[in-house]
């Protein structure tokens, strides 16, 4: 009973740019750690084949090198990979394929489905049927050939496609690379590998979305998983099992302040998030100064927990309590400057007397130490 | 406050104590000379005050000299209906007591008690300097120090501020100067004064553009990258396309194919051209042969034409010959003619030369008598000359030796008269006529006798009388006259003359000899310049010529009656020769005429010959008549191959060889370009491949998403740093704007104040004070408008008129804030002319109804308008 894995979404290459350079690293790099854990899960769990359904490189110039870094990172599993072009790698004319193909960084196991044409696996009893994309845009369902495409007897027939079924999908951005539904049904396909999709979703029994391996946006719709596929025989329902396979979740938390108890909480939120986790923080409501003292205690903590964490507190307004003032010490004019700035906080040029706010706060404070210690 | 009693004891000079009292509310004025202790008292009062009482820095308080002594201070004034005394004493004893209504403080106690009322501190150690004096710093001026104001307002200003109330906040609340200068030094490092971007916002600024630049510019690449791939694919589908199609081996078979059809086409062509110029050949051939038979037709004609020839040239010939006799003769003629002509000529001109010659030889002879007659006189002149000569040699006389033997008797001659004046007159007249004798000689009658010697008398029978004639004179003159005769002689002997008439007159005669002698010498000279021989020779030359001359008129004919004069008979020579060059010429002429026409008439004979025996040919007949059958063949070909040529016209016409060879040449073309296109693809596809190749292992894509990653990062830092440049540029704007405001309420009583007193120095000036309320800037109506003046560049005097308007300001604003204000002015206002003088006594005048003040002069003159008594204080002692 053949067993394969359906992966798709690579997106090797891709860069974060919004991180800070050092996660930014880290995220590409794990992108090339995960097919590593590809490549040794599929021996693990001896499958017959690796469906790798598109978009497996993020840009076609990407370097030399991080193309032979993918092909080394799928060493691990001497089986044969399928690899079909997607949108982002399209095999045009000239391709990071064709570049892959004269750097001799494919290895033989490793079958690139540039063409629509059958494949077959006669010793494996299956045959695939691929869709690459050979246009930048393309219009038509690439998996109409299918139909009529004539595969030997006896062997299974795996459709490997990139694109977005039609009618299934919220998203409609895709209006390119449409896919019937009933494909499978038209062309007598055992199973569907799709790709383009970066969640896992299942279609219908014999279509399948595997998503991307290892998360890459805040958009959750269950990413960070391959399938693992048995077919018992030809014309059987597929058994799929989603595994778990990416190590950074991305989680967005966006969370509203306005007493302290708010803060409590949300302090607590942020310590039981998972380690390695991307996390993108947004606030806003209102702080007082001690608030803010914790809160960034607590972000600093948070931020060598978590893979990468980013926040946005220009929501935020700065409200200093009358002991706060007091403790500063701000007498005079100087305690007047403060009110000031507390009450513009709200509304047109509240973000610069928010920050004039934070300034002059820590300044003060900072007297207030040294005159502690003076 | 009110000082109402002062007494200084043991104070410098003021030994023994001298006490002023019964001070008044208002102004007090001291005067008093240089060193009568004005400045004493005044510091007998500040130490009062300033010094602690332990203080061991205050030996100036001694009088000089006395080291035991105890300098002490009492003071009693009033403040707020309380009553204070205070006595201090230095040094040997040192004591400080002070009641307040009775309450009783000392020592230390008690100066803390002064100094916070009056507002001032106490130095450390050592004695009181500026920086303790506080606020009576400000108020009690000392000499010499009345212009400074800014020291004494910033030592004086925390007292100041504690005084004027804490409503009021702080002015320059450390914190907030502090803070201040602390943002301001943040934001320097951000934003330049100006408000621009500097330091490290500067940096991120131009980081940002830059990578964006960097990134733009990759993303241009990566566009064209893209295009190219597009490209590439495209020209593989085009390949793909035309290696199906094949176009070009179509076309190449079809231009074959025009080929062929060309080819033939051609072919015909070319059988065309054989045609046609056999045609050709066939016409020329019809042409000569025409031409040939009218050949034949013409000779005869030619013939009858060459016999006329022949004719003529003999006619001509004939001719010739008939003249050719007279020219002959002709010719004979002339030449005679012209013979006799020159005949002629040379008998004219024989005739000619005779009659020169004749003309000659008359002319010699003439010339000859004249010569010989002339010879002859120069002959005789000749001889004349040498006879003359001759005389004037032998008569040769000297003129100078005559006139010498002039001179000689005429000096004789004086003498004489000289010897008879002087001369011994011997006079007598005798009777007897011998008996007296003069030297022998017997003298008779009447005479006289000169005597000029010694002369000897006789007188018979008497005896003798010696006459001795007196005098050198006479010696003298007898002795010159000697001489003189002498010379006479002499000269006469060379003269060989007798005497000097004979002298004269030989001379006279030779004179005249040789004028003779010259006029001869002359007209010989005339006659023959070259000398007698010459013209001798002349004479014998001519002689010769004439004899010469005769023979050869003898040799020459005589001329005859009519024959024409030489110019004639060569007139009429030249005209024979010319007759005679003409008649030659015209002979030579007819000559080469005749040579000519015999010739022509040979050739003339030749051709006719020649012709006529062609004529007279055999097979003439025969090459006629084929000439003619000849004709008639060529006839029919040359129809034939007209019609054939016209037929394969039309033929080849319709095939239109000139599109064929169009279509030929296009289908080349089209062929030749599609494989060039092919070829040009293939090109374009290797490159584009290469190209390719060479771009996609930039990774530019991967390239441009590390850019963006450093990129977004840079744009995060600048928008981190705008945002704080903003924020600290916000907060010392409000900062600011907020001290200057605390500053405002502060500085505006003070101005009120300041103004108050300005108006009664400069009607509608002003003073305007700066944040540390110290006076900057005097604003007045001047000539020409507002004047401004910064305090620190007014005059001295000006600067002194406004510090103490400033101190009497903060007086009554220390006043309102119901703080002490006693005023001790030491020798003020020294440099303040009389008219500023005035109105300053007016200010303190007004002052001094709010405030007690301490005015100490040494020119009471200058204040005896102030309304009060002056206080000697000399007198004090």
């Amino acid at each position: 009973m053949p067993r394969f894995l359906h992966t798709a979404d690579w997106q090797i290459g891709r860069q974060y740019a919004s991180f800070a350079p050092d996660d930014a690293v880290a995220l590409a790099e794990a992108r090339i750690s995960v097919i590593e854990r590809i490549a040794g899960l599929a021996t693990e769990e001896t499958v017959d084949a690796v469906l790798v359904a598109g978009d497996v490189f993020d840009a076609q110039t990407v370097s030399d090198r991080t193309i032979r870094r993918l092909f080394n990172a799928m060493a691990a599993y001497t089986g044969p990979w399928i690899l079909i072009s997607g949108n982002h790698d399209a095999a045009l004319a000239e391709s990071v394929w064709t570049r892959a193909q004269r750097l001799e960084a494919v290895p033989a196991n490793a079958h690139l489905a540039l063409t629509p044409e059958v494949m077959e696996f006669g010793d494996a009893g299956f045959a695939i049927l691929p869709a690459p994309l050979t246009q930048r845009h393309t219009m038509s369902d690439l998996t109409e050939w299918f139909d009529h495409a004539e595969t030997t007897d006896g062997l299974l027939r795996i459709g490997l496609a990139h694109g977005s079924v039609q009618g299934i999908l919220a998203e409609d951005e895709n209006a390119t690379n449409p896919i019937s539904p009933e494909r499978y049904q038209s062309a007598a396909l055992d199973f569907l590998a799709l790709g383009d999709w970066h969640g896992t979703k299942q279609i219908n029994p014999h279509t399948w979305y595997s998503g991307t391996p290892e998360q890459d946006r805040f958009r959750g719709n269950d990413p960070g998983n391959v399938l693992l596929v048995d077919i018992p025989e030809v014309g059987t329902e597929p058994q799929v099992e989603i595994l778990p396979i990416g190590r950074h979740p991305w989680i967005q938390m966006s969370e509203h302040l306005a007493v302290s108890s708010d803060l409590d909480q949300l302090i607590g939120n942020i310590e039981t998030q998972p380690e390695q986790a991307v996390v993108a923080l947004r606030l806003e409501g209102e702080i007082s100064l001690l608030g803010k003292q914790q809160l960034e205690r607590a972000l600093s903590v948070a931020e060598a927990r978590f893979r990468s964490l980013g926040y946005d507190l220009s929501g935020l307004s700065l409200q200093p309590t009358e002991d706060d003032i007091a403790a500063l010490h701000a007498d005079g004019y100087v305690g007047d400057v403060i009110t000031e700035f507390r009450d513009q906080q709200e509304g047109e040029g509240g973000e610069v007397a928010r920050d004039a706010m934070a300034i002059l706060a820590s300044m003060l404070l900072e007297k207030q130490a040294q005159g502690g210690d003076g | 406050m009110k000082l109402l009693r002062l007494k200084a004891e043991q104070l410098r000079q003021f030994r023994a104590p001298v006490e002023i009292k019964d001070l008044e509310p208002g102004i007090n004025l001291f005067t008093g000379p240089n060193e009568s202790g004005k400045s004493t008292l005044v510091r007998a009062i500040r130490a009062a005050f300033f010094e602690r009482h332990k203080s061991s820095s205050v030996e100036d308080l001694q009088p000089w000299g006395d080291s035991a002594a105890v300098p002490t201070v009492e003071l009693d004034f009033e403040w707020e209906e309380q009553s204070w005394k205070l006595v201090k004493s230095f040094l040997k004893k040192k004591r400080c007591d002070l009641t307040v209504d009775g309450a009783p403080y000392s020592g230390d106690d008690a100066e803390e008690k002064l100094s916070s009322l009056l507002g001032y501190e106490f130095a450390a150690k050592g004695a009181s300097k500026q920086q303790h004096w506080g606020i009576p710093g400000l108020l009690w001026v000392e000499q010499g120090a009345g212009q400074e104001i800014q020291a004494p307002v910033e030592h004086a200003g925390q007292h100041l501020k504690a005084a004027l109330g804490g409503n009021l906040g702080e002015v320059t609340s450390s914190t907030g100067d502090e803070l201040i200068n602390q943002v301001t030094a943040e934001r320097a490092k951000l934003l330049t004064t100006t408000g621009k971007p500097t330091g490290n916002y500067a940096k991120a600024i131009a980081d940002v553009e830059a990578l964006q630049d960097q990134f733009d510019a990759l993303q241009d690449r990566i566009q064209q990258y893209r295009q190219q791939v597009d490209r590439l694919g495209q020209l593989r589908e085009e390949q793909s396309q035309a290696e199906t199609e094949r176009l070009w081996e179509t076309y190449r078979q079809q231009a074959k194919e025009a080929e062929a059809r060309l080819n033939e086409v051609e072919s015909w062509q070319r059988e065309q051209d054989r045609d046609q110029q056999a045609f050709k050949g066939c016409q020329t051939s019809i042409q000569t042969t025409l031409e040939l038979l009218s050949g034949f037709h013409s000779q005869q004609q030619d013939l009858a034409r060459r016999e006329d020839e022949k004719k003529a040239a003999e006619q001509q010939q004939a001719d010739l010959e008939a003249r050719k006799p007279a020219s002959e003769a002709a010719l004979e003629e002339a030449k005679q003619a012209h013979e006799a002509a020159r005949k002629a000529l040379k008998l004219a001109q024989q005739h000619q030369q005779r009659k020169e010659l004749v003309r000659e030889l008359e002319g010699i002879d003439a010339e000859l008598v004249n010569d010989k007659s002339k010879l002859a006189r120069a002959k005789a002149l000749h001889a004349s000359l040498l006879e003359n000569r001759q005389k004037q040699q032998s008569q040769q006389i000297d003129p100078q030796t005559i006139l010498r033997l002039k001179e000689v008797v005429s000096a004789l001659d004086r003498l004489a008269i000289q010897q008879d004046a002087v001369a011994t007159r011997l006079q007598f007249d005798l009777t007897d006529d011998h008996s007296v004798t003069l030297d022998g000689q017997s003298l008779a009658g009447q005479s006289e006798h000169l005597l000029i010697e010694p002369g000897e008398v006789a007188i018979k029978g008497v005896g003798s009388l010696r006459v001795l004639p007196g005098g050198e004179d006479v010696a003298e003159i007898a002795r010159a006259k000697q001489s003189l005769t002498d010379e006479q002689e002499s000269l006469l002997t060379r003269l060989r003359v007798t005497s000097l008439a004979e002298a004269e007159e030989r001379l006279k005669q030779l004179q005249t000899l040789e004028q003779a002698i010259q006029q001869d010498e002359s007209v010989l000279k005339e006659l023959a310049p070259e000398g007698l021989e010459a013209l001798s020779d002349q004479l014998q030359l001519k002689q010769a010529r004439k004899d010469a001359l005769a023979p050869q008129i003898q040799a020459l004919p005589e001329q005859e009656e009519d024959s024409p004069s030489p110019s004639r008979a060569e007139a009429q020579q030249e005209s024979a020769a010319e007759a005679l060059a003409g008649a030659q010429a015209a002979n030579q002429t007819l000559k080469s005429e005749l040579l000519l026409a015999e010739q022509a008439l040979n050739r003339a004979r030749q051709e006719w010959e020649r012709l006529s025996n062609e004529l007279q040919a055999p097979d003439r007949k025969q090459r006629e008549k084929q000439a003619g059958e000849q004709l008639a063949e060529l006839r029919t070909n040359e129809r034939r191959l007209s019609d054939q040529l016209a037929e394969r016209e039309a033929q080849i016409k319709q095939a239109n060889p000139d599109a064929l060879k169009q279509d030929v040449q296009r289908l080349t073309k089209s062929a030749d370009a599609a494989e060039k296109q092919e070829e040009s693809r293939r090109f374009e596809l290797i490159q584009l491949q290469a190209r390719l190749e060479s771009a996609g292992a930039e990774g530019l894509e991967e390239q441009s998403a590390e850019l963006k990653v450093e990129l977004d990062r840079a744009t995060r830092r600048k928008r981190e740093l705008e945002r704080h440049a903003n924020a600290l540029d916000f907060l010392l704007a409000r900062l600011t704007e907020h001290r200057l405001e605390l500053t405002r309420q502060l500085q505006a009583p003070l101005q009120k104040h300041l103004n108050h007193y300005l108006q009664l120095l400069f009607p509608e000036a002003s003073l305007n004070v700066d944040e540390n309320l110290i006076p900057e800037v005097l604003v007045r109506q001047g000539h020409g408008g507002e004047e401004r003046g910064q305090f620190n560049e007014l005059s001295f005097g000006a600067r002194e008129q406004m510090a103490l308007i400033s101190r009497l300001a903060y007086a009554d604003l220390l006043q309102e804030a119901n703080k002490p204000t006693l005023i001790i002015l030491d020798d003020a206002l020294v440099h303040s002319d009389a008219e500023r003088l005035k109105a300053m006594k007016r200010v303190l005048y007004d002052a001094a109804q709010r405030h007690q003040i301490l005015l100490f002069t040494c020119h009471p003159d200058n204040w005896r308008d102030l309304g009060v008594v002056a206080r000697d204080v000399d007198g004090l002692m």
